[in-house]
């Protein structure tokens, strides 16, 4: 029964599963001591609990990088019998790539967020003092609920969790496994996926998961605030945590956004994916939640709010792992994972947590500080509580229509999402985002508990109405106002938050230096709002094109934008307001990049501007995927990217490759009938795409291995061909060896012609010029769209700005918590 | 009333106009056949039928792509899409189609194509690893 196969390397996979098991263990005993030295040790000092659950912290996180390390080695040295290094790696990989096939999966990704879940865990041990014992017994908490996803051990005949050191044979079945000698069948492994072989594929998933991590922390902290009855203490070491956690979130979502913008195929930097929504979910909670954490340290309001906000962006976290890794967006997302048998394992994470925030809400709700009073209407904390709820309102939202498939699971009905999704969102979000943005300048106008009230009405309506007239101006200049007018709401409120904040800034500069975080943070995200805006909303496809052929009376009538453009290579189309041309290809198997020249020409047929893009596409097992290639400018990017290509190079795999090349006779296929023109030295001969002059004839050609005797002669013709502006040089070769007539025709590939010398003709002193052109259709093409988006830098830079304020504002905070 | 309450009943009734307006907004699932009956646009979900053409011709028509699919119900239609051949079309398992019957073809302004192959490739090509073994 027991087959011994040849050729496998077990040992780093049982390494590796035993620091799975060993992490789980640990992670389980972190949990169950730091639990009783919070319950049994209470108020001692010294805890041989807490000793037991730091030792077997430490003992989870090297387990966790023993775990990283027998991964990589398998990878790196591609044994392809484990499925994880065969699935998503393979030999022709670069190194670097390597790396990034490590979180490729999803055992992968669970293993870097528990990696970063033991790093801050880490950090907490070492911080946190007094609130190590129960804060800690959540994050082991956390690291025990992702231990059991990589576990993939089999448990009363249920499998937990899915080990990233599962064997192929185990994985698949199929009869070679039968086989002892399987592997020497198995050369290379599948592959990484071609859209994620991307230099931004190594940094932007450790980003995105170092945030979900650190959502941990503050909820960790809320929970064990209201399990000790310490209601007012955890706020203040919880906010640097959770504005740590909004940093990195926010940066992770925006690298992933310009991952898909560079070299994705998209067209645009968010396409409100299911998976890309479930992404921001925590990321706007967390936000929300920051400001009501503030409002509460400050006025002692909102309570309720800012534990609910925390609890729930953590538990968001996990729904949000859960929709892209559960299979359930099947129907709607492209990005999402197929369902790796864990469905109900991450159903049941989510639950967990759920249950274990509503529990203490509820068990404690009595005895939480809820304010009694109401909110002054003139203060800071009562809009800031507004701006939160309005936050939370707009994730309900994007919540509500992301799960259409869970709704649907869960009470069997069959809605599907709004058919012209990206509008709806697109309208109902920037609805939210306007009055967000709004408040983030008229909060900080208002002052703490009371402000004087005529003053503010005066400095916010001066400020609303100076960025009503620059919302105007820029609406007017950029095309916005051609919009949706819900768009011309959102910009005001962006343009004055910009503004309202950079007043206030000026005032940190002048001393108020407590300030700056805030006021940054809020002229960043301002900017990234405008950015979207005018980017998304008015960028231009300059490659529409309506020449169609029409298949049928019904296709022609179509109304959609035909976006799509054919450019035969080396004749330039217009487009906008560029002259474009497709000047040639290059190969770097396998990929090959289109040189696309892009050309302005003034009025007076001078060109202003003129740049070359290069998007690449990429041939794997006959199937293409494309690339794009941006120009960017500082106020717009040029976007172009292939959508399909003729032919596809022999080098690739393409249909020229192989025998057929070498036979000459199924090599004329490929061109029309050829013409024959008899010239002289000086004559030129017209063709559909441009003429060949014949400049001279040179007795002494020479052909490549093959000697000539003195009674041999050989005469080369030489051409230019001169076609769509450009000039190229060929010389077919005219020979009589022993008697016999040869000749040497060449190409002129790049033109499309081939080119015979195919006689002398003493007579009249002409020599025959034999033209062969390829067929309209066997032309080199591409089928290419190019989009112009104006003014993305905003988005882009408002990003940056904003995490600098965010950083401000963590040492403030973190400041403020020494002094407490 | 305190502030709070009202402010409370403004976000309950914000609430409620979302679900309200995701619903009315909502489109459905259905078949060609419910295709026929009704304007709105539906979602449609289906498998392609590889043994019929896949019409893509770029030097006629940069974005006339058309094919046959058969939805859940065994129906097969025309599709017509005004687009380029998606990548991966052929390797597709499973297609969901956004658009509305024109005539007797449907026009689709959204393919989403699941092709499991290009996230689990848990599909061992024997044949081609086997070819190799014989040629060293």
């Amino acid at each position: 029964m027991d087959t011994v196969f040849k050729g496998e390397h077990l040992l780093p996979g049982q390494i590796g599963q035993f620091f799975i098991v060993l992490s789980f263990g640990a992670a389980l005993l972190s949990f169950l001591s730091y639990y009783f030295s919070t319950t049994e040790d209470a108020g001692k000092a010294d805890s041989s609990w807490q000793r037991l659950g730091r030792i077997g912290f430490y003992i989870n996180s090297l387990s966790i990088l023993g775990m990283g390390v027998c991964l990589f080695y398998v990878i790196y040295n591609h044994y392809f019998e484990y499925h994880y290094a065969w699935a998503y790696t393979s030999r022709s990989l670069p190194v670097y790539y390597i790396v990034s096939g490590f979180w490729n999966g999803q055992e992968g990704g669970f293993l870097l967020w528990s990696f970063w879940q033991a790093v801050l865990g880490n950090i907490l041990i070492w911080r946190a003092k007094s609130w190590e014992r129960p804060v800690m017994t959540f994050v082991a908490l956390s690291q025990v609920a992702l231990g059991t996803m990589v576990l993939g051990v089999e448990i009363f005949g249920v499998r937990i969790g899915s080990s990233p050191f599962l064997l192929l044979r185990n994985a698949l079945e199929g009869p070679i496994f039968s086989n002892p000698d399987y592997l020497s069948f198995i050369k290379d492994g599948q592959g990484m996926n071609p859209s994620l072989q991307n230099y931004w594929m190594i940094i932007h998933p450790p980003t995105l998961f170092l945030g979900f991590a650190s959502m941990v922390v503050p909820f960790a902290y809320a929970m064990a605030g209201l399990w000790q009855k310490k209601y007012k203490e955890w706020v203040g070491p919880a906010i640097p945590y959770a504005l740590f956690g909004c940093m990195i979130l926010g940066t992770g979502v925006i690298m992933g956004s310009f991952w898909a913008y560079e070299s994705l195929n998209f067209g645009g930097f968010w396409a409100w994916d299911p998976v890309e929504n479930a992404s921001i979910f925590p990321w706007i909670t967390m936000v929300a939640a920051v400001h009501v954490l503030i409002v509460y340290k400050n006025t002692g309001h909102s309570y309720f709010t800012a534990t609910f906000l925390v609890l729930i962006s953590f538990v968001l976290v996990w729904y949000s792992s859960f929709l892209s890794r559960s299979g359930i967006l099947g129907d709607t997302s492209v990005h999402s994972f197929t369902d790796n048998g864990m469905f109900w394992q991450l159903v049941i994470g989510v639950l967990l947590f759920l249950v274990l925030s509503v529990v203490p809400l509820v068990a404690r709700w009595k005895e939480m500080p809820i304010t009694k009073k109401d909110e002054e209407t003139y203060s800071r904390e009562f809009w800031m509580f507004v701006g939160a709820v309005f936050l939370g309102l707009s994730c309900f939202h994007l919540v509500v229509v992301t799960s259409v498939p869970v709704w649907n699971a869960m009470f069997k009905t069959k809605i599907a999402p709004p058919s012209d999704i990206v509008k709806h969102y697109n309208v109902i979000q920037s609805s939210f985002a306007f009055i967000v943005t709004l408040l983030t300048g008229v909060a900080q106008f208002l002052k703490y508990k009371k402000t004087d009230v005529t003053r503010f009405f005066i400095t916010t309506g001066i400020y609303l109405l100076f960025a009503a007239l620059v919302t105007a101006l820029v609406v007017y200049a950029t095309g916005v106002y051609k919009l949706n007018f819900v768009f011309v709401l959102v910009m005001w409120g962006s343009v004055y938050s910009v503004i309202a904040n950079g007043k206030i800034l000026s005032e940190a500069f002048k001393g108020q230096v407590k300030l700056a975080g805030s006021a940054v943070a809020h002229i960043g995200f301002g900017l990234l709002m405008v950015g979207a805006l005018i980017a998304a909303g008015t960028s231009n496809i300059i490659s529409i094109n309506n020449t169609g052929e029409g298949f049928s009376p019904e296709f022609a009538k179509e109304q959609n934008p035909r976006e799509n453009i054919l450019v035969y290579q080396n004749q330039s189309v217009k487009m906008g307001d560029y002259l474009v041309t497709y000047t040639g290809d290059s190969i770097s198997t396998p990929n090959i990049y289109f040189k696309v020249d892009y050309k302005k020409v003034n009025a007076a047929g001078k060109v202003e501007n003129e740049f070359v893009l290069k998007p690449k596409a990429l041939i794997n097992r006959g199937q293409m995927s494309a690339s794009p290639d941006t120009k960017h400018y500082l106020l717009h990017d040029m976007y172009t990217h292939i959508t399909m290509f003729y032919p596809v190079p022999a080098a690739l795999g393409g249909p020229d490759g192989g025998a057929a090349a070498h036979d000459e006779a199924n090599d004329d296929k490929s061109y029309d009938a050829p013409v024959s023109h008899e010239v002289a030295p000086g004559d030129t001969i017209k063709y559909r795409d441009g003429y060949i002059l014949l400049k001279s004839l040179n007795k002494e050609a020479k052909v490549q291995n093959i000697p000539l005797s003195d009674s041999d002669v050989a005469i080369g013709a030489k051409l230019e061909v001169v076609t769509h502006g450009k000039t190229y040089e060929a010389t077919p070769v005219y020979m009589i060896k022993n008697g016999n007539v040869f000749d040497f025709a060449r190409k002129v590939e790049d033109a499309g012609l081939k080119l015979r010398f195919s006689k002398v003709i003493p007579e009249n002193k002409k020599v025959e010029i034999m033209v062969y052109q390829q067929p309209e259709s066997k032309k080199k093409f591409i089928v290419m769209k190019a989009i112009q988006f104006p003014y993305i830098n905003f988005f882009w830079s408002g990003t940056i700005i904003m995490v600098i304020g965010f950083f401000l504002s963590i040492r403030r905070r973190k400041k403020e918590v020494k002094v407490a | 009333m305190k502030k709070s309450a009202i402010f409370g009943l403004v976000v309950i009734a914000i609430a409620i106009a979302v679900i309200i307006s995701v619903y009315s907004n909502s489109s459905t699932y259905g078949s060609f056949d419910d295709a026929l009956k009704t304007k709105s646009e539906l979602h449609i979900v289906g498998h392609l039928n590889k043994s019929k053409e896949l019409f893509y011709d770029a030097t006629k028509d940069a974005n006339y792509f058309s094919f046959y699919m058969k939805d859940n119900k065994g129906e097969e239609r025309k599709v017509v899409f005004t687009g380029t051949k998606p990548e991966d079309f052929e390797r597709s398992e499973q297609l969901v189609l956004t658009g509305t019957m024109v005539g007797n073809e449907f026009h689709a302004k959204k393919i989403l194509m699941k092709c499991p192959s290009k996230y689990t490739q848990d599909k061992l090509e024997v044949t081609e690893a086997t070819a190799k073994q014989a040629s060293i």
